[in-house]
């Protein structure tokens, strides 16, 4: 199991930063902006958009972690992975533009599970999504309105990415590996 | 629950670093608390932490267990164990069928197997039983292809209830650690499936527990704790017996009563319930000897004047209430974890 | 399978028929009656045992005790065939065959039928039944001792005794007043039959599921106490020494005793010269009432080593699922230490037999919440392998194992006048020139108890799926074939 580096430090630094003033050009400003990144590693990331956002900006955003555990379609994974991260919305999501983070975009899955959360907390104005990692391969009829790095992979591949906040550095690779795809996101 | 709103790298790598992180859950059934090990019953408690944070929202539902198939069968009348069930089941969005035995054809003389069979075969997933025979889950467990939650089981076993009282039992004690916190149940201990529960997860956690009541009630007990002495179950530590409630009460920091059943004065166990009461009581002075900050549990429904006093029922010592909201939460939390053990080879899983 | 030295069966002959040759070369012979085993060769010829030759010196070698055995035809003192009135859970033809397989030459049977065996009517029933079944293996019955079992009045003793009972019980429950009982033994044993009884105080074990012990409290099971026994057995045996004075050949017979406060009562009436025996089951010998909560390990592996009973929560015993109904009986399976006691009873005399009460259910009468199901174990064909186990643990020697199934009942029912001198209580041996009576079992192969292999109606057996050794090859009862085994290996 080899793993090809995709993305470096630097390059995820400079992603973030233009996908935080994608988001800004989008809305036409910060007003009725929400954060919401997806546990696990959607949440630091959604941090760092915020901190960039503040940085141009001089406004920062609302931030919101969000776990779609109790929403996934699958309870197999639940024996393997069953510990619950963590749902946090410290903000009114009824009229806000909440724009969902997470790090890999895939089948698509993860996100449908984050839209049936977030309607459940309440009725957001509207919903967009921003990936640093988008890897193909989508199994249902989701876009992300802003992309990191679009990166063709094949199924058997898995792509790891590492934050320094949790993994203590920032990078982004890819590995080949037979076998479950557990990870589908 | 995480607090992660504005807070820098340093409190997600504190919540991400929880040390039963890689703990899996492969039990089929909760039949009782005995095969569960320290590391699953944190991880039960953790979820259950969770699922309170669903009762706490507008909307306390969530999907998880979207169109799984929850049949409660109650052989013993209780509606408030039963209702716990049903709207832990509902709240995670299962459709939810419950057999009322008095007027199912059991008492046409259906047996428990044949029930059983049908039920399954009306597409039951997840069986949550209470029966009055002690082992009547482990038969069902042999017969059902799907996953049985014991809801009590004759004198032997109520895991459920022994998880929500070690979840509020935490909740109050300094840093939600059992150890060395001396617990006392009172009451009919012999007869009492909540108390047998409650010594292995209890045991499990490090309390010095104590059980306590007339000796006609704890007959059998002696044996028990004896069996235990020196640490000799792994994971589980010894326990007391004792008739003598001021010393089981003394510096407590549960106090635990249990229902006196009126039976019990009918089969010669007990000379009345006023004796009783009088005798072991949980009273206004009796509380007064635990620790100042002492809590009062009960798991219902109270004989309020028999075991424990209406004063010290109503008192802000009482738990009572908190145990019953709990209660809906450990078991969204088991029906979570059930529903997820099999590999999705569940029959009739929604896919 | 393993080798078998010379066992020539070609014309054994079908089931049910005269043998009409049988030779076991080279194989451990074992005679209670003459109080030797050794190396050994038989020659069954029309029925006849014709020649039992003990081999000497050089002959002898190689053939030791742990291979093919022949012993004298089990006799089973206390077994339920349930006919009639019970036929889904056994019938005499079925009994029959399992006792075959058992290695048993002839059963007694207990008369709780339905009606019950409380006049002679229904023992012609039971014996008609058997000879249709056309099995070589003899069928003895026990009369009720209360009409109808009801225990309020005697039954036709007399007539009974006259058609042939070897005594009377109302085994499944104990002979309810003392009154009554002491009656009992007067009558009975002006008419030379015993009271043969089912030690069961029935106000203690109201509601009772499981032995009141350690494992009944953790499993939260309602508590059988073993007072409830021994309360039974002081009255009895009190009763029995009242009796005697106005009728000296009254006898008392004590069957399936499980608890060692009951078997020390029995040793010492009998040490005080009472004529009270007693016996105990394979059962109780071999299982405790851990197996309830999941374990399967023989008594005396739950044994500690200072003689107290082991844990099975903290010795890691537990390999099966608990509350398995094939493991309620009456009396209750008790506590290693009472396990130990009954070893200690047989292995002292104080025990003359080992029965196996052979109590078949039906799988809808077991397949119950535990507390709900039916008492009984089918136990008539695992009875030998459970002793052979004993053997094989050093915990029984051989000799002791066979006497314990032949000639210790023999014994015991040859002290009842009417009985002794039948052919009912008939010494146990391997007589020359005497019908074959016998039985061949192989120590080096075992079988699998499973719900085909066994014979009996009755599966309800917690050994379903264990491999129990002594694998029986041939029964001959009165010179017929009673059961062969049927493995195509024999020359």
């Amino acid at each position: 199991m080899t793993d090809r580096q995709i993305m470096t430090g630097d390059e995820i630094r400079r992603a973030i930063i233009r996908i935080s003033h994608e988001i800004v050009e989008k809305q036409a400003g910060t007003e009725g902006l929400a954060l919401v990144g997806i546990q696990r590693r959607g949440v630091p990331l959604a941090q760092r958009i915020a901190a960039a956002i503040e940085e141009h900006e001089g406004v920062r955003p609302p931030v919101g972690a969000l776990d779609i555990t109790f929403y996934r379609d699958d309870l197999s994974l639940v024996a393997q992975q069953p510990i619950v991260k963590g749902t946090d919305l410290p903000f009114d999501l009824n009229g806000a533009t909440v724009v969902l983070i997470d790090d890999v975009l895939y089948t698509g899955r993860t996100i449908r599970c984050a839209m049936d959360a977030l309607i459940d907390f309440g009725r957001p104005r509207a919903i967009r999504l921003a990936v640093l990692i988008d890897r193909g391969h989508r199994e249902l009829p989701i876009r992300a309105d802003h992309v990191g790095k679009n990166v063709p992979t094949s199924r058997e591949e898995i792509v790891h990415v590492h934050v320094a906040e949790m993994d203590g550095t920032d990078e982004v690779a890819i590995a080949r590996q037979a076998g479950d795809d557990t990870d589908r996101r | 629950m995480s607090a992660q709103a504005g807070a820098g790298a340093a409190q997600a790598a504190r919540k991400d670093a929880a040390p039963t992180q890689d703990v899996a859950w492969h039990h089929r059934h909760v039949l009782d608390v005995d095969v569960l090990t320290w590391p699953e019953i944190e991880l039960i408690m953790r979820t259950a932490e969770e699922m309170g944070g669903i009762l706490a929202r507008p909307i306390r539902k969530v999907p998880a267990l979207n169109g799984r198939r929850v049949t409660t069968l109650f052989y013993e009348a209780s509606t408030r164990t039963r209702v716990s069930f049903e709207t832990a089941a509902r709240n995670l969005s299962a459709d939810v069928v419950s057999i009322a035995t008095a007027t199912s054809s059991v008492t046409k003389g259906e047996s428990l197997v044949d029930t059983i069979r049908t039920l399954e075969a009306l597409g039951a997933e997840i069986l949550i039983m209470r029966h009055s025979v002690s082992g009547a889950p482990y038969l069902a467990a042999q017969v059902f292809s799907g996953h049985v939650l014991n809801g009590g089981d004759g004198w032997h076993a109520h895991p459920t209830q022994a998880l929500l009282d070690l979840y509020t039992m935490r909740q109050h004690v300094p840093g939600g650690d059992l150890r060395g916190r001396k617990v006392v149940i009172v009451g009919d201990v012999l007869h009492s499936r909540v108390a047998r529960s409650n010594i292995w997860s209890l045991t499990a956690a490090g309390a010095d527990l104590w059980l306590c009541g007339p000796a006609t009630l704890l007959r059998g007990l002696d044996r028990w704790a004896a069996a235990w002495e020196g640490g000799k179950v792994p994971g589980h530590g010894r326990f007391h017996v004792t008739s003598d409630v001021a010393a089981a009460i003394r510096d407590a920091d549960v106090v635990m009563a249990l229902r006196i059943q009126r039976e019990r004065m009918q089969s010669g166990l007990l000379p009345s319930l006023r004796e009783y009461a009088a005798r072991f009581g949980i009273n206004a002075e009796r509380v007064s000897r635990a620790r100042p900050e002492a809590i009062v549990m009960h798991p219902g429904p109270m004989n309020e004047g028999v075991e424990i006093a209406p004063d010290v029922a109503a008192s802000g010592r009482s738990v009572v209430t908190e145990q019953v909201s709990n209660g809906v939460a450990i078991r969204m939390a088991l029906l979570y974890l059930l529903a997820g053990s099999h590999d999705g080879t569940v029959p009739g899983a929604a896919r | 399978m393993s080798a078998r030295a010379g066992l020539k069966a070609g014309q054994a002959g079908q089931a049910g028929q005269v043998v009409e040759r049988l030779e076991i070369q080279k194989a451990w012979l074992v005679d209670p009656v003459a109080g030797r085993e050794g190396p050994g060769e038989i020659v069954v010829s029309d029925g006849v045992l014709e020649s039992v030759v003990w081999l000497e010196g050089d002959e002898a070698g190689g053939v030791d005790d742990r291979g093919v055995v022949v012993a004298p035809g089990l006799l089973e003192m206390h077994a339920h065939f349930r006919e009639p009135g019970f036929e889904d859970a056994e019938t005499v033809a079925t009994g029959c065959a399992a006792a075959a397989h058992g290695g048993y030459t002839t059963a007694a049977v207990m008369p709780n039928t339905q009606p019950a065996l409380d006049e002679p009517g229904i023992l012609e029933r039971v014996r008609a039944a058997a000879a249709a079944s056309g099995s070589p293996v003899e069928v003895l019955a026990y009369g009720a001792v209360s009409l109808d079992r009801a225990g309020e009045q005697l039954s036709a003793m007399g007539e009974l005794a006259d058609a042939g009972v070897v005594g009377y019980s109302d085994d499944g429950a104990c002979v309810r007043t003392p009154r009554l009982l002491r009656s009992a033994l007067l009558y009975a044993g002006m008419l030379g039959l015993p009271i043969v009884d089912h030690c069961e105080d029935a106000e203690l074990t109201a509601g009772a599921e499981a032995n009141e012990g350690y494992v009944a409290s953790v499993l939260g099971l309602a508590g059988w106490p073993a007072a409830a026994e021994v309360n039974a057995v002081s009255r009895d045996i009190a009763v029995l020494a009242d009796a005697l004075r106005d009728e000296p050949r009254a006898r008392l017979h004590l069957t399936h005793l499980s608890t060692a406060a009951a078997l020390d009562a029995v040793r010492r009436a009998r040490a005080a010269g009472l004529p009270v025996t007693c016996d105990v089951t394979p059962h109780h010998l071999a299982f405790t009432d851990e197996w309830i909560a999941g374990s399967r390990r023989w008594s005396w592996e739950a044994l500690a080593a200072d003689g107290l009973s082991g844990d099975p929560w903290v010795d890691g015993a537990l390999t099966a699922a608990p509350y398995d109904t094939s493991l309620r009986v009456n009396p209750p399976l008790r506590t290693p230490a009472d396990a130990a006691a009954c070893l200690a009873a047989v292995l002292d005399g104080t025990a003359g037999a080992v029965v196996t009460d052979h109590a078949p259910h039906t799988a809808v009468d077991k397949e119950v919440e535990f507390g709900r199901a039916i008492n009984g174990i089918s136990g008539i064909e695992t009875a030998l392998g459970i002793l052979l186990s004993f053997v094989d643990a050093g915990k029984l020697p051989l000799a002791r194992a066979v006497a314990a199934l032949t000639t210790g009942p023999a014994g015991i029912m040859a002290g009842w006048s009417r009985v002794a001198g039948t052919a009912a209580a008939r010494p146990r041996g391997l007589t020359e020139g005497a019908a074959a009576d016998l039985v061949v079992f192989d120590r080096a192969d075992s079988w699998q108890v499973t719900a085909d292999s066994l014979l009996s109606k009755g599966k309800n057996t917690p050994l379903l799926g264990r491999s129990l050794p002594g694998r029986v090859l041939f029964t001959v009862a009165g010179g017929r074939l009673a059961y062969q085994d049927p493995s195509p290996d024999q020359a």
